[in-house]
């Protein structure tokens, strides 16, 4: 058997070597310039034919610059009929303000928006993980050209340039040491609306009086965290809007009153929207149309000769959220350059809005304002296509035919295209047609260096997907039962096969969860099936897998999930939980958590016996009496209380609509507790009834030890229930019930005489439909970052995302370990019969699926040889260890192998690549953490 | 998966059930195979009319599809004999062998159209509602769509139990092998297993974002009962003809 685990222990250190290599082939960092621009010397022949010499750069309207980052805004939380911003609107009708949709590329998260804001650039989607993963250092833009960067350097009259900045403190971590002063704020704590903005308000009234800084920057976190919490038609989002818009008065009155603010451009701007849930990451119409704002009594100069803009208004498309203009958002930086004065970031992918041109009165200054833009632009595609020749205006002056471009692609096109804008520049054209020619180069070269083809290392793509089907054959190959071929194993074949087509389905990777639905439920009536022919069960109406598949089928309706359907009505929002009727969601709720109380009592009454009887009695199990059981009771019900408190404070802050059925008595007083202290509170004292179970389980293991008795894993169950209560702390008030049908599911399981590899197959099938049960999947958007702060005060990267991992893996990982115990044989009942026959005859505990192997062999009357029990038992881990292995290698290599064959599609970005997030995190953290990890824990204890 | 292995049936302890053979008549042996081309044609007549608007289209159809059925068994297959024994129900084909067609107009309508008629019966009262059910099982919506889950669940129940019903009568052992997936395969078990599996898999395509109208419920499934009708039948009647289906 060496020989097989060593294989098996290769091809799961395989697993995180194969994930990294197509990671840093897929996400590759994208080369960046080093260093600041600096305003170079062009000239040119002006259309007159007089030459200029060289050319000043055009001088600057603006020398101040207050820049209000408002998370998640979307464009209709401005500009809407229904939007709470007045005052805004007021300034778009009175031309002191000019709207715009600024579209925001996926992942819309705050990370690499802002990176997208500051440099212009488009950052690559590497930023999701370092946007999760904060704390990293590497992601910094301390080093890179940004628009910070240049008003750090540039000279306003005799001082240096000065930033100071209020609010989420990503921008503390992208920009180290930039800012004179600062005050961040995190933003994970996402219950809190009012706080986090309080922090940022109360800085503003000084900082408008202070005349040192040049650039204000600002970052309001509560209406995400609205969004987040309650979706953009939460009662509190207008009123959200109106605070924002009172801080726009308030600014924007300093900077009309105020001598020193007078040249001040103000920009409220979003980094990302939100989808009708409230959440963000993906790439739907919401989520990429943030609203962008730019103010200021000056902006009549533009504004004065164009028609009145109408505000409020409805999007120029039904349903969508495009109002005005839509530019992209790194516009913003070469805008901001262009209307401060300094040169645009050398990374630069965004296109001056032209709009603005008209603060410059000369044509000239305008060209060459459009001419510096185009030519950093050209900079950067340049050093893409190495092979194209882009043409100097010294050197273009020689040519004098026009270009005709339309027909090449590419690199070609776009050199076409530069050259024929600079001959336009040194031509005799108006200023009008060198721009359009100017502009079309950019507009071009954006597209093209921001879509997805470019940055791809394929042969690292093709060596990560590789070493994943190495690991496929490795597993395959550990795999003990190939002969004779079992209906399981065809039947997890058949899942496998099905599985690794559909990953090649853009709608099937966002509807993933019916494919595990369906399968599912094929499952656990071909169990039926299975069974019946056996002829043992005669019940073929209550029959246990047909409960399990009727339990399965409420399941998969309590969370609506996917895309197609999103928002299609599901147990939870259909209303029965919500307003007065939450009442029936917390009874659901009082059971699960009762049924778990009363599992841990027993098993605390257990381990109070085992102790109180240490010196009295021989026997290895004693059965609890009447005081033990109260004692038990004693221990649970606090500890179980406690934490129900503590889901109802929580469910107070999170979602208040559903405890409305509760009494306000309770609420308040509920509503004074301190969620930190309360969930440190559940985590310890779960941790330390688990502690004391574990030493009186010791002390039985080694009186049976004495005994020769092998254990009947008892301890696996009670660290299945102690688990259980840790992952209901980590879940949503309207998930909690669904571990009460689990557990009911999980108990018609342990009637079902399952063989290794069905067990196998039923704890990867549950796996995988309670992570989409629970309401997840795969888009970045439906991550729920809530529980990520249970009993964590500050930031703790290892705590919080461990609390997050468990918070949206919870489901999974409840049945990685109840898995195990079904594979153990440790359900309700077969412990209870194991316990007795233990207890009576103290003969070794026959488990269910050992019989059914058995009389399974002895049907098929084949000459294989009987493998001693002890063997056989060390061998089932294996086994199983084996089959989710080859399921972990099949998911990596077709994701892998999808996302290498499409790498050119068009949901690349936002179907493929969140996939790929997902399957790393299933890979590293379930397979290996929970499945290997976690099960093999309690696998080990259940052998106590 | 179940898997169709090589191994004939094996003779058990208690009295073997032996696959259905079809009549030894010519009309038999024709219509046997022109059936599920009449079958497949009525339902591809009526596709669009389906994809337009299920719930008439699929009443509609249920009455020809009925009468099919019925012509179907009638014509082709040997109806039960009641409580009777499998090896009764043998003797009583051979004897059918021996002395070919007796030719009395009444004798066939009392062995044939009314068993025919009850099995019609049966299916609309009892596997209706249950594979109905086991439709809303498998995901079938509950809240909408009642009677379009429940003229899909028609639709199977006519085309996989009616002749079974026809063949096999009500007794309970033999429908707990049928269940259990015990039975030899034969034309009518194949069909059965062929309607059932096809609606299964007939669920596979709806997610897909193609967005065509036929993707909505229950057009899939019904289209995937019938397709797996016919291949089943097919494929039971010939290639499986008499072998069991084997799990482990």
């Amino acid at each position: 058997m060496a020989p097989r685990k060593a294989l098996l222990a290769l091809a799961n250190l395989l697993i995180p070597v194969a994930i990294l290599v197509f990671a840093t082939g897929f996400f590759p960092y994208k080369p960046f310039m080093p260093g600041l621009a600096e305003y170079e010397d062009v000239t040119w022949m002006s259309q007159q034919g007089e030459s200029r010499g060289d050319l000043q750069s055009p001088e600057a309207p603006f020398d101040k610059l207050v820049f209000m980052v408002v998370d998640a805004l979307r464009s209709d939380f401005v500009y809407g009929e229904e939007s709470g911003m007045s005052f805004v609107q007021s300034l778009i009708r009175d031309g002191t303000a000019l709207p715009f949709t600024a579209h925001a590329t996926s992942p819309t998260i705050t990370m690499p928006r802002v990176k997208a804001i500051t440099t212009g650039s488009i950052p690559s989607f590497l930023d999701v993980i370092l946007n999760f993963a904060e704390s990293d250092t590497t992601s910094t833009l301390a080093t890179q050209d940004t628009w910070l960067a240049q008003i750090k350097a540039k000279r306003f009259g005799d001082k240096q340039g000065k930033l100071v900045m209020y609010g989420d403190d990503t921008w503390l971590k992208l920009f180290p040491d930039f800012f004179e002063r600062a005050d961040g704020t995190s933003s994970f704590f996402v219950s809190d609306f009012t706080e986090v903005d309080n922090n940022v308000t109360r800085h503003v009234p000084n900082e408008l009086l202070n005349d040192d800084w040049n650039a204000m920057i600002m970052h309001y976190l509560g209406l995400d965290h609205i969004g987040h919490k309650a979706g953009p038609k939460s009662p509190n989002m207008v009123p959200k809007q109106k605070e924002m818009d009172d801080i726009v008065r308030t600014i924007y009155t300093a900077i009309e009153n105020e001598d020193h603010l007078s040249n001040t451009l103000f920009v409220l701007c979003g980094d990302h929207g939100m989808n009708e849930g409230g959440n963000h990451g993906g790439s739907s119409p919401g989520e990429t149309s943030p609203a962008l704002v730019f103010m200021s009594p000056k902006l009549t100069k533009i504004t004065q000769n164009q028609a009145d803009v109408q505000s409020p208004m409805q999007p120029k498309t039904e349903g969508e959220f495009d109002y005005y203009r839509t530019v992209e958002q790194s516009d913003i930086a070469p805008t901001v350059a262009g209307l401060l004065g300094f040169p645009v970031p050398r990374n630069n992918l965004g296109i001056f809005l032209s709009e603005f041109l008209g603060f410059w009165d000369t044509d000239s200054d305008r060209t060459q304002l459009l001419y510096r833009n185009a030519r950093q632009v050209k900079r950067i595609v340049q050093a893409t296509y190495t092979s194209q020749i882009f043409e100097d205006l010294e050197t273009s002056s020689r040519h004098t035919e026009t270009l005709e471009c339309n027909h090449l692609n590419g690199g070609e096109k776009l050199a076409c295209l530069w050259n024929r804008a600079v001959r336009q520049v040194v031509g005799n054209d108006t200023d009008i047609t060198k721009r359009e020619h100017l502009s079309k180069f950019m507009y071009e070269a954006q597209d093209a260096m921001s879509s997805a083809a470019s940055n791809y290392d394929v042969s690292r793509l093709f060596l990560g997907t590789g070493l994943a089907i190495l690991i496929c054959m490795l597993s395959f190959f550990t795999i003990s039962s190939l002969r004779p071929v079992s209906s399981a194993g065809l039947y997890y074949s058949l899942t496998l096969a099905l599985y690794a087509v559909l990953m090649f389905a853009s709608s099937y990777v966002e509807e993933e969860h019916n494919f595990w639905y369906w399968i599912t439920s094929g499952w656990f009536f071909y169990l039926y099936l299975g069974s019946l022919r056996e002829g043992k069960n005669n019940s073929w109406l209550l029959h246990p897998a047909l409960m399990a598949l009727v339990i399965h089928r409420i399941v998969r309706r309590w969370n609506q999930t996917g895309q197609k359907f999103a928002g299609a009505d599901d147990i939870v929002s259909s209303g029965i939980f919500h307003g007065n009727n939450s009442m029936l969601l917390w009874v659901l709720v009082g059971a699960t958590y009762l049924d778990v109380t009363n599992r841990i009592s027993r098993h605390i009454a257990r381990s109070v016996v085992t102790l109180d009887k240490a010196v009295a009695t021989p026997r290895v199990d004693a059965e609890p009496e009447q005081q033990h059981r109260m004692m038990g009771s004693l221990i649970a019900t606090p500890l179980c209380v406690a934490a129900v408190v503590f889901k109802l404070a929580f469910t107070a802050k999170d979602a208040p609509e559903l405890t409305y059925g509760i009494s306000e008595g309770i609420m308040e007083r509920v509503e004074m507790l301190n969620l930190v202290d309360l969930a440190r509170m559940v985590f310890g004292g779960i941790a330390l009834v688990f502690a004391w179970i574990l030493f009186s389980e010791y002390q039985r293991s080694t009186r049976r030890a004495k005994l020769h008795i092998h254990g009947n894993g008892d301890l696996a169950t009670a660290f299945l229930d102690m688990f259980t209560l840790f992952l209901l702390t980590q879940t949503k008030a309207q998930n909690v019930p669904l571990y009460l049908l689990f557990r009911i599911q999980f108990f018609f399981l342990t009637l079902l005489p399952l063989t290794q590899s069905q067990t196998a197959l039923t704890t990867l099938l549950l796996s995988q439909t309670s992570f989409f049960a629970l309401g997840l999947n795969n888009s970045i958007s439906s991550i729920d970052l809530s529980n990520a702060y249970n009993g964590v005060s500050g930031y703790n990267i290892l705590a919080v995302g461990l609390l997050v991992f468990v918070s949206n893996w919870a489901g999974p990982v409840y049945w990685s370990v109840a898995g195990v115990c079904l594979l153990g044989g440790y359900g309700e009942n077969s412990a209870r019969e194991t316990r007795s026959d233990s207890i009576t005859t103290g003969a070794k505990p026959k488990r269910s699926w050992v019989e059914a192997e058995h009389a399974h062999l002895h049907d098929l009357a084949k000459p294989k040889a009987q493998i001693a029990d002890g063997k056989q038992e060390k061998d089932v881990w294996t086994s199983h260890v084996a089959l989710l292995t080859l399921f972990t290698g099949v998911m990596l290599a077709s994701v892998m192998a999808a996302c290498t064959a499409l790498r050119t599609h068009l949901f690349i970005w936002t179907v493929f690549s969140p996939k790929y997030l997902f399957a790393m995190a299933w890979g590293m953290a379930w397979h290996l953490g929970v499945s290997l990890g976690l099960g093999g824990l309690v696998w080990r204890m259940g052998k106590w | 998966m179940a898997s169709a292995t090589g191994i004939p049936a094996v003779p058990a302890q208690k009295a073997p059930a032996t696959p259905i053979e079809p009549l030894n008549t010519d009309a038999a042996r024709i219509y046997t195979h022109i059936h599920p081309f009449l079958v497949l044609s009525l339902y591809a007549f009526k596709f669009n009319d389906l994809v337009a608007d299920p719930v008439p289209a699929l009443l509609s159809t249920l009455l020809p599809l009925a009468v099919l059925q019925i012509a179907y068994v009638a014509i082709c297959l040997p109806p039960t004999s009641g409580t009777s024994t499998p090896a009764q129900f043998k003797k009583q084909k051979l004897g059918d062998k021996k002395k070919p067609a007796p030719g009395k107009l009444e004798k066939g309508i009392n062995g044939t159209i009314v068993p025919a008629f009850l099995s019609l019966l049966l299916t609309t009262l009892a596997s209706t509602p249950l594979l109905t059910s086991t439709l809303v099982l498998f995901g079938a919506p509950v809240t909408t769509h009642h009677t379009h889950t429940l003229l899909a669940g028609a639709h199977i129940a006519v085309l996989s139990t009616l002749p079974l019903v026809y063949v096999h009568g009500v007794s309970g052992e033999t429908w707990r092998e049928a269940v259990a997936l015990l039975l030899p395969i034969d034309e009518v078990y194949g069909g059965l297993i062929g309607t059932v599996l096809g609606a299964w898999l007939g669920a596979v395509p709806i997610p897909l974002d193609w967005d065509r109208e036929w993707q909505k419920w229950p057009v899939t499934i019904v289209t995937g009962a019938y397709i797996g009708y016919a291949i089943g039948k097919l494929l039971g009647g010939t290639l499986l003809k008499g072998r069991k289906i084997m799990f482990e």
